[in-house]
């Protein structure tokens, strides 16, 4: 069985590297992501490449959590632990592993949450001047913004039980930081930053896409 | 000529974020075979914690203590475990005392020759919420022992038919535990296997005794 802080570093790393692309940080990857395609170059692209790092890490969170919480009702031991950390007795209480009103597993939950935020980024990502961007990444932040009230349940079930799953709280990060990109996201539609243009020129790259708001 | 491409973009996009989630729900179905938690017969049984009372004290009971994971159908050493959930304020409680109190000296091995797996037995002691239904701990006691001064279902719990008990009294007061094992009234027995899945529940099998259950289930398995 691998260690199960190795696989939470796993996803630690890309969670923080997309967070990065977010940040002013992101510039500093701004050389290397460039060689690789030339629209890394503006801010809005590195970012909205960062949020579907991070959507993504939170579906594959989602995916492991579901996973674990399937592997504990065949009976077995995954990441079971006599310490607060112990996402086997978060995720193996029948009474809290399911959402309260149709009783889906809460990993299952995520993977659509995570899936819905990853098809937000991942369209406007390709299409970042489309008239449907901007609306789009206003859902995202609605969306991300009630995944905090569920993390509240969450975090009072965790409370309850005095233990903590580090997989589950993976991906209550992953929507922060994704309701952070979001937010971000509208910040620079409306300070103006929201193209692709050079710093020192105003002439606009990536004229390529079609059907895009003039 | 303009063309709406948009729709293109998200068209794509939705196919591919769709087979992501497919290839997630394919992997989840290959390498898993998920146990619904539950209270019904082949149903992984839930949780079963609290303070319990063995005759000398109180101690932290975790039903989870009693049972052996990898048990393989078949094995006789793997212990079986039969739940009661009572009120000592019950009626048909009182009158099953004697019999509960028989059987699980005989299937716990403490008397008599069964000679199947050790099934042992455990009450989860709760307090209805029905008029003159007034529990404690020191009810519970009283009960399992038969001793004291404490009154069960208006009579001395002392006088209660048969023995006293020997198997642990779960404080269940606060009925967390009838609420997640969704135990509608009392008694209510459920027979566990080894492994944590609910082999026989009396809701299910109103005409099938406790002891028919315990040896056409353990003897065959």
């Amino acid at each position: 069985m691998v260690d199960q802080n190795i696989i939470l570093i796993g996803y630690a790393v890309p969670l923080l590297f997309g967070l990065a692309l977010m940040t002013r940080l992101g510039e500093s990857f701004s050389p290397t992501l460039t060689s690789r395609s030339p629209l890394y170059a503006f801010p809005r692209r590195r970012h909205m490449l960062g949020l579907n790092i991070v959507a993504f890490v939170g579906f594959v969170v989602s995916v492991h959590t579901l996973w674990i919480s399937n592997k504990i009702s065949e009976g077995g031991n995954v990441c079971s632990s006599a310490t607060v950390f112990s996402c086997d007795d978060v995720l193996g209480n029948a009474q809290y592993n399911v959402d309260p009103i149709f009783g889906i597993s809460w990993g299952l939950i995520g993977m659509f949450a995570f899936a819905a935020v990853l098809f937000i980024t991942n369209a406007v990502g390709k299409e970042p001047d489309a008239i449907w961007a901007e609306p789009y990444l206003k859902y995202g932040t609605f969306m991300t913004g009630a995944g905090l009230l569920v993390i509240a349940l969450l975090v009072s079930y965790e409370v309850r039980m005095g233990k903590i799953c580090q997989f589950c709280t993976m991906a209550h990060i992953a929507n922060v930081v994704c309701l952070f990109g979001f937010w971000k996201a509208g910040k620079m539609h409306e300070n103006g930053s929201w193209k692709d243009e050079d710093e020192d020129s105003e002439a606009p790259r990536n004229t390529k896409s079609k059907g895009r708001k003039s | 000529m303009k063309k709406d491409t948009e729709a293109d973009v998200r068209t794509d996009t939705a196919i591919r974020v769709a087979a992501i989630f497919f290839v997630a729900i394919i992997f989840l179905a290959f390498t898993t075979d998920p146990i619904k938690t539950g209270t019904k017969e082949g149903d992984r049984a839930p949780a079963l914690t609290g303070m319990a009372y063995n005759g000398s004290g109180w101690t932290s009971f975790d039903m989870d203590d009693y049972l052996t994971p990898n048990w393989t159908a078949g094995d006789p050493t793997g212990q079986w475990l039969l739940v009661e959930f009572m009120d000592t304020d019950c009626g048909f409680c009182l009158r099953d005392a004697s019999k509960v109190g028989q059987n699980s000296n005989y299937f716990m091995k403490l008397g008599g020759d069964w000679q199947g797996p050790v099934v042992n037995f455990v009450a989860s002691a709760t307090e209805l919420n029905i008029q003159g239904h007034d529990s404690s701990r020191a009810e519970i006691q009283a009960f399992r022992d038969k001793s004291g001064e404490e009154t069960c279902g208006g009579n001395s719990c002392a006088n209660r038919d048969g023995n006293a008990h020997n198997f642990v009294y779960v404080d269940d007061l606060d009925a967390d535990n009838m609420d997640a094992w969704k135990v509608p009234g009392t008694p209510a027995y459920f027979l566990i296997q080894p492994d944590g899945i609910v082999a026989w529940a009396s809701a299910e099998n109103q005409n099938e005794e406790v002891a028919d259950a315990i040896i056409r289930l353990t003897l065959e398995a």
